[in-house]
């Protein structure tokens, strides 16, 4: 299997209960003293087109092999799109809506 | 009152607080504008948060700093305060050895710079002495390349003291006004913690085994009774040039202080002040200079953790601990303190050592990045992590100081005010 790395998205209370009505909150991990967070991996071409298209994220090599300093506004689309496919595997479509979309697809709700 | 600092030598003050006596001793002089880190070198060197040093270091300082980690006259030294400046400042200002200079900044006046020599050094061997690598992308090493090609040597006297800003204002205080502090404190022993974090729990537990393991054999008894502790905690917040992803230094500043004000630490015992240095990363040597720089505000004891002040991969964890051990006490003066991480353990259900705690496959540690990662998505941690209210200060300091992030972007670099101002004298 290939080797993944991750966009970590913490969850608060709110969101944790709505994940768990979904019957999602089995895709949850416990970290840091029971905090929720949603690892959405990403294979090595994803994490390099995450990093192209957001220029202000970084690639954590040292430490957490993990894409990380990506805004709020980005992860909680990536959120909204792990919820409407009920599945973690989504970063090629988001990468792919985004380009379709540009800035718009902030604003537009994903079908 | 003579104070003490660093090297067992006097402590500096070279500043004319007089407005008057100020202006009558730069009239005539040319004057030549400082760039920002070297105007908060003039201002360090001036209250004395460099003592022994009176000014910029001359080419014998320099040697002795890169080759033998002293000043010429054998005070342990680490890293050098070096003033660069191109042939063609030298030309156009009629920069000459022997002459007095008025460094400005903001075009307003800021110290008379008596230039005793004029030289220049070889910057790849400064580059590898002090930070043990030539590569350009340490960024140690690429402030030391793009300083210009010849060095200034000479006294600095501050003629206009800096105004600080909100919210840094409570938090400047000079090596003297340090002093006086721990006095009406009545502290015998002050740790320091060095800090560039806005901190979680694994740092306050790095404070509390500091503060414990510095007050030793003292007596307990009257700390019973609020008011009345003898030894406490100084939080010394670097303030300085900023990369990209740092926290903003007003939530530095501010969430520190939070842990004194919300209780997690006594009032008595907990102070955070600032000092105005831009990181040069050096790992182990950076340890030393900073051990220098609290020895001069008075400080006892100096808390060093894993990875001190380093960057990537160029220094071993606990590298900074071997070279510190190394010097002889009396050379450095303060007492270092060093500490182990501190983590979560699930099993113990709290904070604890990674020196201490057996449950070592359970263990989570504390990771900047996951802190980070975090704040970035707004979620307030656990308050076993991360203590609420500290938490609230970092969100408002973002929205008051940061342009919406607690961390620095492209819109803080260009547009944040910094942390002090050189009005008109």
């Amino acid at each position: 299997m290939a080797e993944t790395f991750p966009i970590n998205i913490w969850i608060n209370e709110e969101r944790f209960k709505d994940l768990q009505a979904a019957g999602l909150a089995t895709l949850l991990k416990e970290e840091l003293a029971g905090m929720k967070v949603m690892a959405v991996p990403c294979i090595a071409e994803e994490r390099d087109k995450v990093l192209k298209l957001f220029p202000m994220a970084k690639f954590d090599a040292a430490t957490t092999k993990s894409i990380e300093l990506l805004p709020k506004f980005v992860k909680d689309k990536i959120y909204e799109l792990v919820v409407k496919r009920k599945k973690m595997e989504v970063m090629t479509e988001f990468c792919s809506l985004f380009e379709k979309a540009g800035d718009a697809f902030w604003n537009q709700e994903i079908a | 009152m003579e104070l003490i600092g660093h090297g067992g030598k006097p402590l500096v003050e070279r500043v004319i607080t007089d407005k008057a006596e100020a202006k009558k001793k730069i009239a005539g002089l040319q004057t030549m504008p400082a760039s920002r880190q070297m105007a908060t070198e003039c201002i360090s060197i001036s209250y004395g948060f460099f003592s022994p040093l009176e000014g910029f270091m001359k080419r014998a300082d320099v040697d002795a700093v890169c080759k033998k980690m002293e000043l010429a006259d054998g005070t342990l030294w680490s890293i050098p305060i070096v003033y660069d400046i191109s042939d063609q400042e030298i030309a156009d200002y009629g920069v000459k050895e022997g002459t007095s200079i008025l460094l400005t900044y903001d075009n307003n006046p800021l110290a008379i710079f008596e230039v005793e020599e004029i030289f220049s050094y070889p910057k790849e061997e400064i580059a590898f002495d002090v930070y043990g690598t030539k590569e350009e992308k340490h960024p140690g090493v690429a402030r030391t390349y793009a300083y210009k090609d010849k060095f200034l040597g000479g006294k600095i006297t501050l003629v206009n003291e800096p105004v600080i800003r909100d919210p840094f204002k409570p938090y400047f205080l000079t090596p003297r006004q340090h002093r006086l502090k721990f006095k009406d404190l009545n502290w015998q022993r002050i740790v320091a913690h060095q800090t560039r974090n806005v901190p979680h729990t694994g740092h306050e537990w790095l404070m509390k085994h500091a503060y414990i393991a510095a007050h030793g054999e003292l007596p307990v008894e009257s700390m019973e009774e609020l008011g009345k502790a003898i030894s406490g905690i100084l939080v010394n917040c670097i303030v300085g040039e900023k990369r990209a992803g740092d926290y903003i230094d007003e939530a530095i500043v501010l969430t520190q202080d939070g842990l004194r004000t919300h209780g997690y630490f006594r009032p008595d015992i907990h102070l955070t002040t600032m000092t105005f240095w831009d990181m040069r990363y050096a790992g182990p040597k950076e340890a030393v200079h900073h051990s220098i720089i609290r020895t001069n505000l008075g400080l006892t004891h100096h808390m060093f953790g894993r990875d001190h002040a380093g960057v990537g991969t160029y220094y071993d964890s606990y590298e900074a601990h071997r070279l510190l051990m190394r010097i002889p006490r009396e050379k450095l003066g303060i007492t270092p303190i060093f500490v182990l991480e501190w983590l979560y353990c699930p099993h113990c259900g709290e904070i604890t050592g990674i020196g201490l705690c057996g449950h070592w496959k359970e263990h989570q540690k504390f990771s900047g990045t996951k802190i980070r990662s975090i704040l970035i998505d707004e979620v307030k941690p656990t308050r076993l992590i991360f203590r609420p209210e500290v938490f609230d200060i970092v969100m408002d300091s973002a929205k008051k100081y940061g342009f919406g992030s607690p961390f620095v972007g492209a819109e803080y670099l260009a547009k944040a005010k910094p942390a002090f101002s050189i009005e008109p004298l």
